[in-house]
């Protein structure tokens, strides 16, 4: 569920959990990797991703109901 | 971790903050950040309340890029066709002239001082205009860097001294004798209520997403605007005795499919049906400077190729130079659309070879008005100023009033002093015993199952089909989803308390939509009235609701032009 914590690279600063406007993060304690509890109300604005300092840590996974339709060209 | 299903199984109570302040921004948006700042400048103490955190919160928290602003330099120095071309688009009929002659006044000052501030306002050196326009057109929209806009108003806020209280709801607004006084709030992380004496308010708490269901209705947070933006202002506003108007008709947006995102006047695609042929008439190919505008002027155009057994309509990029891509892509990551990007380039989507298919977001509906303000933000009551989606402003609506607001809130703060009485204590304690109540059930619907029942009251009878007869039905589902939540709703900590306070506020404009979709008794714009099927010249007017004691009192004004 969005967003993804990379567990070995996370290092636990919390910025994700500030950054999150929807809090899904929310009951996320200081110095442990947080937990997004409310994984449903994530926006996927990416602002978790833009706050976190560690390169790859966290990622969005978008939720396969708001898959982009397409086709290809004949 | 945090556990849902762990229940304190002793009484939950609230700790108690007071503050006071001389003006009081609810909202940390773009409107709320601009009030502030403003209000600070002109030397009053001010606070900003906002339910996120300001450097990410709203609309524009990811970024937006496009800003309507008249530049003499640029569009000649009469200003006169400009609020002409106004008055022909989305908010023509709603606003008199000399409110958009203020607004495209002020909006060349807001832009010269956020380029001054690090927002890139100019493109390669030069002011560049594209999007929301018709071929030939006056070109209204100022192409704009806005990322890292939210980052930026925030440290222009705290340099200027503002104090900033993230993660803090205010849910309704404390008045006394006609006047607003401050606000109650409620701490989203932790058990604790706030009363905050104010001399002024300004509200900027955006637009009303979750009123009705998404546009994908099993996913709620896929709105095209932030899903934070729920309308609490309106709805204490409302309360508090201000005038709420148009919120009868509704707005309907589109996009890419299923993916919801604001910033379709940003694709410079041609919207082909699945043959390729157009299915407007101003482009034949990508252009970069207009887009296709054929859904601002056709709305019903994808529903009608779908019913009509034409459908889908694309949005095709093909034939975009590699130059013209990278400037659609840039607009597209300042407009906060980044995560949509990421998306299909990990899925391998490449925007030149497959059309990607748009639609309207066809149960996604929004108010079209809100909180009625003036020229000089003023309310319709005293101490109180509402700026930019409050009722449907926009970036530069946000920046201009956001503005105009902290200037006159800050100077309504130096005439009157902080309400001392115990009014509002009374009213802080009535709600109080609503917080208790929600946060100490133990059984019962939680805030999304109430969320879920009034949308499906709302698309379902105050949809685009409205009649009578719907709207009644409509209404009395309403007011019994309204008195089961009140006295049924739980939440088992601050955070959903937050959702409870936000499905009460719309609950209170639901209701305000049926009774004033109900006086409307014509078809105007979206708002379908099968019984009365024609737009009725006589009805031009504006839609004003207000509470009194027996209830909404509603009044037809006519708009000044």
């Amino acid at each position: 569920m969005p967003p993804v914590i990379d567990k070995e690279k996370c290092i636990c600063c919390g910025q994700c959990v500030e950054a999150c406007q929807c809090d899904v993060f929310f009951g996320s304690k200081k110095d442990e990797i947080p937990n997004a509890i409310y994984p449903d109300e994530c926006w996927h604005c990416n602002a978790c991703v833009e706050a976190c300092p560690a390169e790859g840590a966290i990622k969005l996974r978008i939720p396969l109901p708001l898959m982009i339709l397409y086709k290809e060209r004949k | 971790m945090y556990l849902l299903n762990s229940f304190s199984m002793s009484q939950i109570g609230f700790k108690k903050r007071e503050i006071e302040t001389d003006v009081l921004c609810i909202g940390g948006g773009i409107a709320g950040l601009m009030a502030a700042i403003r209000a600070s400048e002109c030397g009053s103490k001010v606070l900003v309340v906002e339910k996120a955190d300001t450097l990410y919160s709203g609309s524009g928290g990811l970024g937006n890029d496009h800003f309507m602003c008249y530049i003499p330099e640029v569009h000649g120095s009469d200003i006169e066709p400009m609020i002409d071309e106004f008055q022909r688009g989305q908010q023509g009929g709603l606003r008199d002239r000399s409110f958009i002659m203020t607004w495209l006044e002020y909006s060349y000052e807001m832009v010269k001082l956020w380029d001054s501030w690090g927002i890139p306002m100019k493109y390669k050196g030069q002011y560049e205009f594209a999007g929301h326009a018709l071929p030939g057109h006056l070109l209204m929209n100022l192409h704009y860097a806005g990322a890292n806009q939210k980052k930026i108003l925030t440290e222009q806020a705290l340099k200027r001294k503002v104090k900033i209280l993230n993660r803090v709801m205010c849910f309704d607004l404390l008045y006394d004798m006609g006047k607003v006084c401050g606000a109650i709030g409620i701490n989203t992380r932790e058990d604790e209520t706030l009363i905050i004496r104010s001399k002024s308010v300004v509200l900027g708490t955006g637009s009303v997403m979750r009123l009705y269901p998404a546009s994908t209705p099993a996913w709620m947070f896929n709105t095209r605007l932030s899903p934070t933006c729920v309308g609490d202002g309106r709805a204490m506003a409302y309360r508090a005795g201000a005038e709420l108007v148009s919120i009868e008709i509704p707005l309907i947006r589109c996009g890419p499919k299923y993916f919801a995102r604001a910033g379709k006047a940003t694709w410079a695609g041609v919207l082909r049906d699945p043959s390729g042929r157009p299915v407007g008439p101003f482009v034949t190919k990508p252009d970069n400077k207009y887009g296709d505008p054929v859904v601002d002027i056709y709305q019903d155009m994808f529903v009608d190729y779908k019913k009509s057994g034409r459908g889908p309509v694309y949005m095709d990029c093909d034939g975009l130079s590699d130059e013209e891509l990278d400037y659609m892509l840039h607009w597209l990551r300042n407009e906060g659309n980044v995560s949509l990007l990421r998306y299909l380039e990990e899925e391998g989507i490449d925007i030149r070879k497959n059309p990607i298919e748009f639609w309207t977001y066809e149960h996604e509906l929004f108010p079209r008005g809100g909180i009625y303000y003036n020229e000089r933000a003023e309310t319709s009551i005293d101490g109180l100023y509402a700026a930019g989606d409050e009722f449907f402003g926009g970036i530069s609506g946000a920046a201009v009033f956001g503005w105009i607001a902290g200037e006159n809130a800050s100077a309504y703060a130096k005439k009157h002093d902080v309400n001392e009485s115990n009014g509002p204590e009374i009213q802080s304690k009535e709600n109080e015993s609503l917080l208790l109540e929600l946060r100490n059930r133990r059984v019962g619907p939680d805030w999304k199952e109430a969320n879920i029942a009034l949308q499906q009251i709302m698309c379902d009878y105050a949809g685009l089909v409205r009649s009578e007869t719907l709207l009644e039905a409509g209404l009395r589902a309403l007011l019994k989803v309204k008195e089961k939540a009140k006295k049924r709703m739980m939440a088992r900590n601050s955070h959903e308390l937050m959702r409870c306070l936000e499905v009460l506020n719309m609950i209170e404009i639901g209701e305000l939509v049926f009774t004033t979709a109900r006086e409307r008794k014509e078809t105007r714009g979206k708002h379908i009235r099968v019984d009365y099927p024609f737009t009725n010249p006589l009805l031009e007017k504006l839609l004003v609701v207000t509470k009194t004691e027996k209830g909404p009192m509603l009044e037809w004004r006519i708009a000044r032009k």
